[in-house]
């Protein structure tokens, strides 16, 4: 029974990877960034809502309304000023410069908000949890969680396949030159996307907030996971970055079960398993057309 | 335009010294030479003592440091007209370094103390990421040091000294608790409530957490507990359901951790949804629950959760180089930052309190050999209590450390209208009876 807790614990922590991930997932996908400041945005986002918090003593849920419209400002603000240029250097420049804004970013919370470790208040379903069997509490906290996951990741991909936002950006993602012949102002395009993906930061960020305690050089390990479940996904894929969530905290969970010491390297053998796996299908993938063609 | 007219006409010498200059630079930094100009400089310094403080100010630890700067600000006040030794008037400069809270950053900055400013002596606090790699550096250097807030185990065998073995260490000192004060806080403190003593315990796989495991679950179970340990979890993991299903499935109603502090607050929320929290009568922190803050982020279920202490303002003793007493350092602290007191001030005005013994008692602050001396039987009180070095024995359990007391105590909801809402109340005294019991502790929830 112990199991079947682990393995179902595993689905909703599945759930708040996939969360993190979501943003992290879109600019990827549409924009090949790896966002490495993707987890000190959510940490920003987790701030900004203890700053309202503190001051008006409005609920944490409320909170997102004034944070998400300004992660979405902020967001929009970054690809103009910083992400835009480094992209025209290479492949390798946002990678540096999304990597020297998480160090800024660190550093400016600890100088406004002191190294203390702060966490949001989750209400009343806090510590509430359905207990459904002797062993196995399902924590109310964690299954909204998941549900929050389920509903951004679904509504980005109703965006995607169903929206002129979503055909653009996918038309983008493909080939950004032939989509600007064909009318589409890409850099607008790419501008609106890193806009969601931060906005989608800041609402992991809040969660994240509920969820745990942080301080400024919080985020590191997180942000790991969250890509893991990228990766597992499939790189760039949404309804794969809610599946690879879920295998990354599933096998942590079963690491966990047998040994506390194996959650984190129940989770990195999944992940190099998926990886060596997938790399050895393309390699009989191109052995299979060679020996087509010969 | 004389100047001019001089500096136009380079002439032989003139070249020859310059070079020299130059090759004296290359030489400084490459390995270290002494070479005319730093004997000058110490010439000139030679009536100004010189004390470096490094400790972290910025980074995962930096809750430690936050009230170092005003603690500096205390010492250079009570140093502003210099201090009189042997007969010679000296000038005291306190140069601070913020070691970032890496282990690394701290060794560099220690040495930049010891090579470019011609320290005197190094004070040095707060874990062992930073005390050990500063004391490695004087020891390497041959410049005297004080470490304090740093387990005695991790300094003195973590750098190489063998148990029973002679004392491998000529430059470096510490005043600082160790496993066996916590052993004495926890089990006197655990034997207030009626529980039926079966311990969970929370130590990650890092160096506190395999220090705790090593050696305070032996003496608490020498003292009659019966430790549940799940195993090393890393630090920083997001989910601790097997943990909380180990704890409650061996109704563990004592709960004690040693994580870093964000993840207690992951894992005590979660052992709240899980029910673990409930059952628990005794919740203990250890390297988190420090500080107000640390609390506060557990919401509601923050007041209750016990700790330990190694200074709080209620310590009956003084500062001997400042003459503030424990209660003032904390008001004062509030006066001056609108933060609430922590335990690091008393601590850290200790160490001012022993360099301004030390080098008294040395008699001439220059000499380094004579102020490693002066350690000898070196007794000064401070606000963390009387340190007094040579006297062997449970309070000297080897030659360069003095043990200090942890006092256990609970953080509980202060009365209502007071500046900050929680506080912390002192359940206990073993470790120094001379500390006054403030309150009774209360079961956490059970």
């Amino acid at each position: 029974m112990t199991w079947f807790a682990a393995v179902v614990h595993g689905i909703l922590l599945g759930g708040f990877y996939a969360l993190l991930a979501s943003g992290l997932a879109l600019l990827f996908g549409v924009m090949r960034i790896i966002n490495l400041a993707h987890g000190s945005l959510a940490l920003v986002g987790a701030y900004m809502s203890f700053l309202l918090v503190e001051h008006t003593g409005m609920s944490t849920y409320l909170t997102l309304l004034p944070v998400l419209p300004g992660a979405l400002i902020v967001g929009y603000l970054l690809q103009r000023t910083m992400l835009e240029r480094s992209l025209r250097a290479g492949q390798l420049v946002p990678l540096l410069t999304t990597f020297g804004l998480l160090i800024v970013i660190a550093n400016l919370l600890q100088k406004f908000f002191s190294p203390d470790v702060h966490s949001l208040d989750e209400g009343a379903i806090g510590t509430a949890a359905w207990q459904a069997t002797s062993s196995l509490a399902i924590p109310w906290f964690d299954v909204l969680t998941l549900g929050i996951a389920v509903a951004v990741l679904g509504g980005l991909h109703l965006v995607l396949r169903h929206t002129q936002l979503g055909r653009e950006l996918r038309a983008t993602a493909s080939d950004a030159d032939t989509a600007e012949l064909l009318g589409v102002n890409s850099r607008a395009v790419y501008a609106r996307a890193a806009a969601i993906a931060v906005a989608t930061a800041a609402l992991a960020g809040v969660f994240y907030g509920m969820r745990t305690g942080f301080d400024p050089n919080q985020g590191g390990a997180e942000l790991l996971y969250a890509f893991e479940a990228v990766v597992i996904g499939g790189l760039g894929s949404l309804w794969g970055t809610l599946g690879g969530g879920i295998v990354l905290g599933v096998s942590q969970e079963i690491g966990a079960q047998i040994n506390p010491e194996y959650f984190a390297l129940g989770g990195h053998v999944v992940f190099l398993a998926v990886l060596v796996g997938r790399s050895m299908a393309q390699a009989s993938r191109i052995r299979y057309a060679l020996r087509r063609l010969a | 335009m004389s100047d001019e007219h001089g500096s136009g006409k380079v002439t032989r010498r003139d070249l020859l010294k310059r070079a020299g200059v130059g090759a004296a630079g290359l030489a400084v930094s490459g390995s270290f030479v002494e070479p005319a100009w730093a004997r000058a400089k110490a010439w000139d310094a030679s009536n100004t003592i010189k004390i470096g403080f490094v400790s972290p100010l910025t980074g995962p630890v930096a809750g430690f440091g936050e009230g170092d700067p005003y603690i500096i600000s205390l010492a250079r006040h009570a140093w502003r007209h210099g201090t009189t030794i042997g007969g010679k008037h000296y000038k005291v400069e306190v140069v601070t370094k913020d070691s970032q809270s890496d282990p690394a950053k701290a060794a560099q900055v220690a040495n930049e103390l010891i090579h470019s400013t011609g320290v005197d002596l190094m004070l040095t606090t707060s874990t062992p990421e930073v005390v050990n790699p500063v004391a490695d550096a004087c020891e390497a250097a041959g410049v005297p040091c004080v470490g304090t807030v740093d387990p005695w185990e991790s300094f003195y065998f973590g750098r190489g000294a063998k148990p029973g073995g002679p004392n491998p260490f000529r430059y470096s000192f510490l005043f600082s608790f160790g496993t066996a004060q916590f052993a004495e806080a926890y089990t006197h403190l655990w034997k207030e409530i009626k529980t039926n003593k079966h311990v969970g315990v929370m130590y990650p796989n890092d160096t506190d957490g395999n220090a705790f495991r090593d050696n305070l679950i032996p003496l608490l179970e020498k003292a009659g507990f019966k430790v549940f340990d799940p195993g090393g979890y890393q630090d920083g993991q997001t989910d601790y359901t097997s943990l909380i299903s180990y704890w409650k499935k061996n109704k563990c109603e004592i709960f004690h951790c040693a994580p870093i502090p964000p993840d207690f607050t992951t894992c005590w929320k979660q052992a709240a949804q899980q029910g673990y929290a409930q059952m628990c009568k005794i919740a203990q922190l250890a390297k988190t629950g420090l500080f107000p803050s640390q609390i506060a982020a557990s919401g509601k279920l923050g007041p209750l959760l016990a700790s330990g202490a190694y200074w709080t303002p209620s310590f009956p003793y003084k500062s001997s180089l400042t003459g503030i007493s424990s209660k003032h350092i904390g008001s004062g602290y509030t006066k001056k930052t609108g933060r609430q007191w922590n335990q690091q001030l008393g601590a850290s005005l200790s160490l001012f309190d022993v360099a301004q013994a030390v080098l008294h008692k040395s008699g001439n602050p220059k000499d380094k050999n004579k102020v490693v001396a002066a350690f000898r039987h070196l007794n000064v009180m401070t606000p963390s209590g009387r340190l007094h070095w040579g006297t062997g024995g449970k309070h000297n359990p080897v030659p360069p450390v003095v043990t200090t007391p942890i006092i256990g105590g609970q953080w509980v909801h202060t009365k209502k209208g007071s500046k900050f809402p929680l506080d912390f109340v002192l359940c206990e005294h073993s470790g120094d009876p001379n500390v006054p019991i403030q309150a009774k502790l209360k079961p956490y929830r059970g």
